[in-house]
């Protein structure tokens, strides 16, 4: 058997502390896994993902709602412009599609009033703005290199979607699902120069 | 051992880690200000265990309809707000976000109450609420700088006294319908002035900004480098900085729970706010130890009573330092030493003061120092009463004083008789005086003192610069008159230059100056030139009726230059037609009788 040494010591301090980290996290047990759901079929994935693709599903339903800007206020108006990171999130969050539509079994239960996470009704300016361009101008806001630069916070097509601060898959394990950890507010002083 | 090497490794490792994560912003940052209410925050008042900054006002999700994304229930408080005879906005209830400002400044809702938290689990803070103290405003905003109101063209079109809205700079933003609110001055996250400020207070820039009082940027506050530190300047609190021009407004206003609210005053007593500093503390001069003296200009008179709105004429009497003085525009006195004849237009100290003016109407901006004197001593109801019986009665100073009454002490503009053979170079016939060469501090530099120049106090009643018997059978002297024989020459008078019975009078009979003259003068409306030039116009506790054909009669008839009779019952002499003349000096050749003949008939 190895002596332990100094080197090895923190060698095992290191993996130890990166596999606790993975094992923090993850979507298993949380509050997006639906395995334990009859309508999800199951599994970890599919009741966001198609079977077919890695590539979100395209929900039978979501086509003849798509007038989900009718529902969002003025921060969502550019929402026809939002990307897919926003987009599949409100399929569920907005609260007017059932979320068991995907697996196509009996509908019904939706992300309700009661829920902490049903946004976008009703009162529009209640909810931090996606969809729309990173104001990368603004004195008030940190410049776009500086916000992406850490590799957690992502700005697709330079805008601010639900996955530039949410990890629908809590790799991190932060609560709210959040890329990362908001102790101090740093993930909303990732962008705001406040 | 071997674990406890281990060990011994590991924690600094980890604490290096936990360095690399953490988060540094400068100090323009809300993070580590006082605003920043998490577990870490660097003040008294923080949260227990939250650990987010932002959440205390702002949550990203199921916020306010009220941007940014607010977090807070708004106050239903009903405030107390500002008032001011002065202003000219209309102030309301405080809206918008000074409302959000207000769910923790007004002292009563919760600090942890957020809306992204359920009523019964507020956030767990060091203190439920604001303690009281500076940050706690209380629903009283009656003592604070007025927010809620609109600042636009039309504001500032009414009061010249704030600049136009659109050359305020960018950096103090106001409202969506150009209201001044609480974000206006402070901006929340950023505490690197102080207090929150958007722009520094130094020499008031933040204030000047806004404010544009006449004639602050060149006055004595604005620019007097005198030191404020280690005196106090106000026992509730020190000042933040070091020299009078550098605190600027703040060193007499408080913007926020100001004890004297009309006008954010430090001192409730308006005459505190002066003497604090001029009481020998930090100004040049103790005006304190002048007002206080038996004849003074005393501010403790009354309390309350001072309004800059006020109306000369029906004002209630009182007296106050910023009734002479306009403290935005006053400087040093230029004059010092300088008898102040040397000028009568308003100088340093009274600059800007509002008066009344010779013809009795108001004004803003005084020309000259009896238009600041008029405004008490004047058409007011409120002058004070008369203190000699005479022939005729008149308190309006300003009636006293027109340039078209029978005789007058030149004060509103020059005399126009030809001689006045006494007066002491360089004063001469057509000289103005002002009324600060006879109503004086006895110890004012003019005067040769060494105290402030202007009427602030004297131990000779009224308010006057030198001595002045006015009591009958006072024996003459260079003291006993010394008001007037600082420009009528002491010989001249004896020597019976001007009147030729003046020695007989003064001396011999003791009588004083003021039985025979009214030194202001006698108004036109009530006195002519025959009976009452040369400023006569007789005291009556002295001076009794004669009986003469003609009825009991107190008269003074002027025969010419120098010449003249007089009629009535003085320490029991009897004069009825009683002639003199000066005839070496020019006056009209008449009968003239010694004095000594006693009863003339």
């Amino acid at each position: 058997m190895m002596k332990p040494t100094r080197v090895t010591a923190c060698f095992l301090f290191f993996t130890l502390m990166i596999i606790g980290g993975w094992a923090w996290g993850g979507l298993e047990g949380s509050k997006h896994d639906f395995s334990n759901k009859d309508w999800s079929g199951g599994d970890l994935c599919s009741a966001c993902h198609s079977a077919e693709s890695d590539k979100p599903a395209a929900a039978p339903l979501w086509e003849e709602n798509a007038d989900l800007n009718r529902t969002f206020g003025m921060p969502l108006t550019q929402s026809k412009a939002a990307g897919p990171g926003t987009n599949v999130c409100l399929r569920c969050h907005d609260g007017t599609i059932a979320r068991d539509t995907i697996s196509g079994a009996e509908g019904g239960r939706f992300v309700n009033r009661e829920n902490p996470g049903l946004f976008g009704t009703g009162h529009g300016t209640g909810d931090h703005p996606v969809g729309v361009d990173y104001p990368q101008f603004d004195r008030d806001y940190r410049p776009v290199t500086s916000v992406t630069a850490a590799g957690t916070v992502q700005l697709p097509d330079g805008k601010v979607e639900c996955n530039s601060c949410h990890d629908p898959h809590n790799m991190s394990g932060e609560e709210y699902m959040l890329v990362t950890s908001n102790a101090r507010s740093a993930l909303c002083l990732t962008c705001h120069k406040k | 051992m071997t674990m406890r090497r281990t060990a011994g490794w590991a924690t600094p490792a980890l604490l290096v880690l936990t360095n690399l994560t953490a988060v540094t912003f400068a100090d323009e940052s809300v993070v580590n200000s006082k605003h920043d209410l998490s577990a870490r925050g660097p003040g008294p008042i923080r949260a227990v265990q939250e650990g987010r900054v932002c959440i205390f006002c702002h949550t990203p999700h199921n916020a306010a309809p009220q941007t940014p994304l607010w977090n807070r229930a708004n106050p239903r408080t009903y405030y107390r707000i500002y008032e001011s005879s002065t202003t000219d906005a209309r102030i309301d209830q405080p809206y918008g976000p000074s409302k959000m400002c207000l769910s923790c400044h007004d002292g009563s809702m919760a600090l942890g109450n957020v809306l992204s938290r359920p009523v019964t689990h507020p956030i767990v803070m060091t203190a439920r609420t604001i303690p009281p103290g500076m940050a706690d405003l209380t629903n009283d905003l009656s003592d604070d700088h007025p927010i809620g109101f609109r600042y636009d063209r039309a504001l500032s079109n009414i009061d010249r006294q704030i600049r136009p809205p659109e050359v305020v700079t960018r950096d103090l933003p106001l409202g969506v319908h150009s209201e001044v609110h609480c974000t206006t001055c402070h901006d929340p996250h950023n505490d690197e002035l102080g207090d929150f400020l958007r722009i520094s207070d130094q020499m008031s820039a933040i204030c000047v900004a806004c404010h544009d009082m006449k004639g602050w940027m060149h006055s004595g506050h604005a620019t007097s480098g005198k030191r404020t530190t280690g005196r106090t300047v106000d026992p509730q609190e020190r000042l933040k900085y070091a020299t009078v021009s550098d605190n600027g407004c703040l060193t007499c206003h408080k913007i926020h729970s100001a004890p004297h609210r009309e006008r954010l005053l430090r001192f409730e007593r308006e005459e505190d706010n002066c003497l604090n500093c001029h009481s020998g503390a930090i100004a040049g001069f103790n005006i304190a130890s002048d007002i206080y003296k038996r004849s003074g200009h005393d501010g403790r008179f009354r309390t309350g009573v001072h309004d800059p709105a006020e109306i000369p004429f029906t004002m209630r009497r009182h007296v106050e330092c910023v009734d002479c003085h306009n403290p935005h525009a006053a400087r040093h006195n230029p004059i010092g030493t300088v008898r102040s004849t040397f000028g009568q237009t308003v100088k340093g100290p009274n600059l800007n003061a509002s008066g009344v003016t010779i013809t009795g109407r108001e004004t803003d901006d005084a020309k000259f120092l009896y238009e600041i004197c008029f405004k008490c001593h004047g058409d007011s109801v409120s002058r004070p009463r008369i203190r000699t019986s005479r022939q005729v009665t008149q308190t309006n100073t300003r009636l006293e004083f027109q340039v078209s009454n029978p005789s007058f002490h030149p004060v509103a503009g020059p005399r126009r008789n030809s001689t006045s053979v006494s007066l002491i170079p360089p004063l001469r016939i057509g000289s103005i005086i002002t009324c600060t060469d006879c109503h004086n501090s006895d110890n004012a530099r003019s005067a040769r003192g060494s105290g402030a120049n202007g009427p602030h106090g004297s131990i000779f009643e009224p308010l006057l610069v030198r001595n002045y018997e006015t009591d009958d059978f006072t024996t003459e002297s260079a003291q006993a008159y010394a008001l007037c024989y600082g420009c009528h020459s002491q010989d001249s008078i004896i020597n019976n230059e001007s009147f030729s019975l003046h020695s007989r009078h003064i001396v011999d009979a003791r009588t004083p100056c003021s039985v025979c003259h009214d030194s202001h003068g006698i108004y036109r409306g009530q006195g002519n030139s025959v009976n009452h030039s040369n400023l006569i116009n007789f005291d009556l506790s002295v001076v009794m009726p004669a009986d003469t054909p003609s009825g009991r009669r107190v008269e003074y008839v002027d025969t010419g230059t120098l010449s003249g009779n007089c009629t009535m019952t003085c320490h029991g002499l009897t004069h009825i037609n009683f002639p003199y003349a000066n005839t070496a000096r020019g006056g009209t050749p008449s009968r003239v009788r010694s004095f000594s003949l006693g009863v003339n008939r």
